[in-house]
């Protein structure tokens, strides 16, 4: 059994669990515009964007050997929930002959899951894939905190650039933790790096941060979201997102846990109050939680043909203006141009600017 | 001797180049194709500014348009901004009070939305023809009407006719249809101008309240079909720029020169004689990791003198 999996966020933590297990894991490639182009030839036409781009990377990664593709199901009515079905199908069609594990939330479909977990573990006691989850789990609880860490240093930074090296070393070393001990190491050495980057004095009222927002494969993923994090860092802002992938397993695969993502589904409700799909719910609750903690901004990422964040969008004009925070939509797919998008990005930072400062008539950042 | 700050808006279809004196007065405007060669459309632009101003002191210049980065790079701006701000600059500056601009230009257009001379929202369209100036182009090539006579012969329609506006084939086969059932061409050319505007209006200014004063900006506001359609559309006070066609190098030359007195910075200007240096654009997939990103290297005289577009920065910083 050759295993893989979708690209999405930190994916050296998938291929650790799965190694962890003992199987052979062949690390899909990062998302390119191969990826896309692949993905885009072989979906639905109709389908949404990470659909298409998860496709892509499918078909390179049983290319490159792969057998059995692991994956999360998606939530409730939108067509997230077919994702494994619809993959399966197309890729059957293509004359590929793989197996698919799809894992649901824990609520969402137990009897399965638990098949899943059988098939996964091969020949390791319960007990020892307790503790590597417990691992694991503890593994991403670091590399969130930096991350988050990163957000926001990437923004003061004196010699741009810094933060973006050592967070790429961070996703190269996490690959050789393989105990508690190690990962001790590893994030002591790693608070330490970033407690070296020099950084620049900048007044606290012309510190910005916004909140990114959205469907969780665009707010994840890097490579196809126009590296939204790392451009909004150069342009001197802070940034946080609406998922980690900690907070993805706590409230996935941890029974019966009260979750941070519970709280943020209650903020949602008096905007969206049933299950749509997706992550729209999550979209409002967050746009909540962050104007609650003093956010100057929200960006929200939308794949191009992803329902529920059509509707959020929707609904995006009424929550700003009664929370009275600021969002800039932007629709995500294979034809996103990034010199236009980076005008409404730029455009935006200073809408923010000037928001804040109020005395300016217009924002100059030189 | 006089002192002066220079604007440039280096957009795919026009480049415009302007300077203001120390009050923010427009002194020079020109505007020029781009015809797909911004450098030499900028040198063009400037090389007039020189003609016309033997011995000014440039104290400050600012670049704006979708060649924002090559044209600051080239000139050596002090200041290089996005066309929302920019515009919005300018506007502010030009319409007293204004609380929402219309700018419809040839291959985009933008609404932005003021309060208390800060922009509060926008949205930008530059995806799809048919809310832009190019429609208007393509349309009046099909009748084999010029385009500058457009708008008079609008106002000359004696009645109303829609015309679907949705997009630009279906605008064409409904005008067809509509010239079929007898229409006069000043009467489908009005109906043009109400599609555009609608269409317009409903893409951009969907979920946004539009609020007077309004200044509509950009090469369309020339069109005075356009002008009427849009006063049927929102209302009587609407108000377009005597600069409106160069807005946006008017907002860019504003902000260098606000850049300039608050920082007290002396500029970056390369000056005239760089006009006769010889600027070459390349551009190339970097092999370098999956990405493969186009990589654009601007050369000066056979020096590297800028780079952009890598994701991860190894060009952008080996300078
Ligand atoms: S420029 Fe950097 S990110 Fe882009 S392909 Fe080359 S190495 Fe990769």
């Amino acid at each position: 059994m050759k295993i893989s999996f979708p690209y999405m966020g930190v994916p050296f933590v998938y291929k650790k669990v799965l190694e962890l297990l003992g199987h052979d894991v062949i690390m899909p490639p990062r998302p390119s515009q191969r990826t896309i182009d692949l993905g885009v030839k072989y979906s639905p036409e109709f389908a949404c964007f990470p659909l298409k781009v998860i496709m892509g990377s499918y078909i390179e990664a049983i290319k490159m050997g792969a057998d059995t593709i692991v994956t999360s199901g998606g939530h409730g009515p939108c067509r997230a929930g077919f994702y494994g079905e619809n993959h399966q199908q197309t890729l059957k069609q293509l004359g590929y002959d793989v197996d698919f594990i799809v894992f649901d939330g824990w609520r969402d479909n137990i009897k399965r899951n638990i098949q899943n977990v059988r098939k996964i573990k091969g020949k390791n006691s319960i007990f020892k894939v307790y503790k590597i989850v417990r691992l694991v789990y503890q593994m991403l609880q670091v590399v969130d905190s930096l991350e988050m860490r990163i957000q926001t240093l990437r923004a003061y930074e004196k010699a741009k650039g810094t933060c973006n090296k050592i967070w790429d070393a961070i996703q190269r070393k996490l690959d050789e933790v393989e105990t508690k001990e190690q990962l001790e190491e590893f994030k002591k050495y790693f608070y330490d790096q970033l407690d070296r980057v020099e950084l620049q004095e900048v007044a606290p009222q012309e510190k910005i941060r916004i909140g990114i927002v959205g469907e969780i494969y665009v707010v994840m993923e890097p490579s196809i979201n126009m590296q939204i994090e790392k451009v909004l860092g150069d342009m001197g802002v802070e940034v946080r997102r609406s998922q980690y992938l900690s907070q993805w397993v706590e409230h996935n695969m941890i029974p019966f846990k009260k979750t941070h993502e519970d709280e943020i589904l209650k903020k949602g409700e008096p905007w969206i109050e049933i299950s749509i799909g997706g992550h729209a719910k999550q979209t409002m609750g967050h746009i909540v939680d962050y104007k609650q903690q003093g956010f100057d901004g929200i960006i929200h990422l939308m794949p191009f043909a992803c329902l529920p964040e059509l509707i959020s969008q929707g609904i995006m004009p009424k929550i700003s203006e009664e929370l009275d925070i600021p969002v800039l939509t932007i629709p995500l797919d294979e034809q996103t141009g990034l010199a236009n998008n980076l005008t409404r990005i730029e455009a935006f930072v200073d809408l923010l600017k000037n928001k804040k400062n109020n005395q300016h008539k217009t924002a100059v950042i030189a | 001797m006089g002192k002066i700050f220079i604007g440039i808006d280096v957009g795919s279809v026009s480049t415009n180049v302007v300077a203001i004196d120390l009050s923010g007065n427009l002194i020079f405007e020109n505007y020029q194709r781009t015809n797909g060669q911004p450098i030499a459309s900028v040198k063009r632009g400037l090389g007039e500014l020189k003609k016309e101003y033997e011995n000014v002191e440039v104290l400050g210049v600012g670049a704006t348009g979708s060649g924002r980065q090559l044209a600051g790079v080239m000139v050596g701006a002090d200041i290089v901004k996005n066309e929302i701000t920019a515009h919005a600059v300018a506007s502010i500056q030009e319409v007293p009070g204004v609380r929402t601009i219309f700018e419809i230009g040839g291959q985009d257009s933008k609404i932005i939305i003021l309060q208390d001379e800060m922009v509060v929202d926008f949205a930008m369209n530059t995806v799809c023809a048919a809310g832009t100036g190019s429609f208007l182009d393509h349309q009046s090539e099909r009748l084999g009407i010029p385009i500058e006579e457009f708008g008079d012969m609008a106002l000359t329609a004696q009645k109303d006719v829609r015309i679907a506006g949705r997009c630009t084939v279906f605008a064409e086969s409904d005008m067809i249809a509509k010239q079929q059932f007898g229409f006069s061409k000043a009467e489908i050319i009005n109906g043009l101008c109400q599609a555009l505007v609608r269409n317009y209006i409903n893409n951009l200014g969907r979920g946004k309240k539009l609020e007077p004063p309004f200044a509509f900006q950009g090469g369309v506001a020339a069109n005075k079909g356009i002008v009427a359609a849009f006063k049927r559309e929102v209302g009587p006070d609407i108000t377009v720029p005597e600069h409106h066609k160069v807005m946006g190098a008017l907002g860019a030359a504003l902000l260098s020169k606000e850049y300039i007195t608050q920082s007290k910075q002396k500029t970056t200007f390369r000056g005239f004689e760089s006009l006769d240096m010889e600027f070459t654009p390349s551009s190339f997939d970097c092999t370098g990791c999956s990405n493969q990103c186009e990589v654009i290297k601007v050369e000066a005289d056979g020096q590297v003198i800028a780079m952009w577009g890598d994701r991860c920065g190894k060009w952008t910083n080996s300078l």
